[in-house]
């Protein structure tokens, strides 16, 4: 395939996926932020369940496609475990509760209109460009604080990923049973459209193998928001951004599965590798949601919200940026591409996730209850 | 019984989870007057996941709730001990 046609197939095809992602996430309210964060405040675990499904099933489409050679494993770009890991994990997990949503959670809910999840996109920004700032300080530490060399669980155990991915369907399916028998699977739902979320984690499994099989990865978005911070500061303070080795470095090579073509890319202002492979899937996930929203003539702008409110979520837009850069990727990089894997810096991050969602909870309750009009 | 008032919440536009977190603490409040059928508590909201977290919230405390999509693409729920009413 000529390279220019392959590009194009990948962008369209992560487009693709991006807008039945969005769509999905919309109609299922498919909060990765609130799965975490309603575990702690109301002791209801019935998101995360609909996660282990997503996961469960991404790790036996992304094995299928690793065994017929579409994919590589482990994917590009997953490196050893570090303490930073956990730590990011942590971090994002109290910015996520903060926010309302996730990196994804807040680009389908900006999509359907809500200017808390737009606040949080802009903290998200914000705190990209926060860490471009000490991003050389990070880096010589990143391998002082590696734990070991190995990539993956298999990798460390010398246990083929099948087996890993047979116990993990195994026992996954068998408490799907039993959440199915006594009723813990299915929502009771009073919106219009609403799909099951375990429904919702069965589709978004198969448009993330899809993703991979078209880009060689699975879905990731964080690197995007650096590029905006970027582009914010070249318009702004252009001698500044000069002096930020962050965004002056091409630090990735990937080659497109499509066109065979090797591109560079990294977190500048320009269009590249990185570009081609995230900005289509946001677009998608922000045009998904809103084509949901509208089409179920839910689509508004709204937030009124309390000031308190509106620093809480910038706050956690710019943790959650600060947390994916120093974990080496969001919650979506690490648990629905790197889990499926059994990549240990993602299982760090998993394990970070719960004491910062835990943080993030204690504190959102008091913000709101502190401050609502009810 | 015919209820006698109700206290109704705009929950709008507000942070998440603001809609489930306002709701409980409004149905704690009043509690007693609910369940005697004298109040009923309306959340108005535009999250999706309150239509399920809610009236699962207000089941688990013996009540009832009814949900109503409002012509501007938002929602309502009454909350009730009989939504008969």
């Amino acid at each position: 395939m000529q390279p220019l046609s392959g590009m194009i197939l990948t962008i369209a095809a992560l487009f693709i996926c991006g807008f039945l992602a969005g769509y999905l996430m919309h109609r299922s309210d498919f909060c990765m932020a609130g799965a975490f964060r309603d575990l702690f405040l109301f002791r209801n675990s019935s998101m995360l369940k609909s996660l282990l499904i997503l996961v469960a099933t991404a790790a036996i489409l992304f094995e299928i496609e690793f065994l017929v050679g579409l994919i590589a494993i482990p994917f590009p770009f997953f490196g050893a475990p570090t303490y930073f890991g956990l730590f990011g994990g942590i971090l994002f997990g109290f910015g996520m509760v903060l926010s309302g949503g996730c990196v994804v959670g807040v680009l389908y809910k900006s999509g359907s209109g809500s200017r808390p999840a737009m606040t949080a996109l802009f903290g998200l920004v914000v705190g990209s460009g926060i860490y471009a700032e000490f991003h050389q300080t990070i880096v010589p530490l990143v391998s002082q604080m590696e734990l070991t060399t190995s990539v993956t669980l298999p990798q460390l155990t010398g246990i083929a990923p099948f087996w890993w991915v047979l116990a993990l369907a195994g026992g996954v399916l068998f408490w799907v049973r039993r959440w199915s028998r006594t009723g813990r699977l299915q929502r009771s739902f009073g919106a219009e459209g609403y799909i099951q979320p375990w429904k919702a984690a069965l589709l978004l499994a198969l448009l993330v193998a899809l993703a991979a099989a078209s880009s060689g990865l699975p879905f990731g978005v964080t690197t995007s928001y650096l590029k905006v911070a970027a582009l914010f500061e070249q318009i702004l303070a252009p001698q500044h951004l000069a002096t930020l080795p962050l965004f002056n470095e091409q630090s990735v090579i990937h080659t497109i599965p499509f066109s065979g073509e090797a591109l560079v890319g990294g977190a500048g202002p320009v269009l590249d590798v990185i570009a081609l492979l995230q900005y289509p899937l946001i677009v998608g996930i922000l045009l998904g949601a809103a084509w949901s929203s509208a089409r179920l003539g839910e689509w508004s702008w709204r937030g009124h919200f309390p000031l308190a409110q509106v620093l809480t979520v910038f706050l956690g837009g710019i943790l959650m940026a600060i947390g994916s850069r120093i974990a080496a990727g969001c919650n979506i990089w690490h648990i629905w591409g790197g889990l499926p894997i059994f990549a240990l810096q993602s299982l760090l991050f998993l394990l970070g996730l719960f004491p910062g969602s835990w943080l993030g909870s204690l504190v959102i309750k008091r913000v709101i209850l502190g401050r609502a009009n009810g | 019984m015919i209820p006698l008032d109700e206290l109704v919440r705009d929950i709008r536009g507000k942070v998440c989870p603001s809609s489930l977190l306002v709701a409980l603490r409004n149905i704690n409040e009043n509690i007693e007057a609910i369940s005697q059928g004298k109040l009923i508590l309306k959340i108005i909201t535009d999250s999706r996941d309150a239509m399920v977290t809610i009236p699962n919230a207000a089941r688990n405390m013996g009540l009832e709730s009814q949900v109503e999509k409002l012509p501007e693409g938002h929602y309502m729920l009454s909350i009730t001990k009989d939504i008969e009413v």
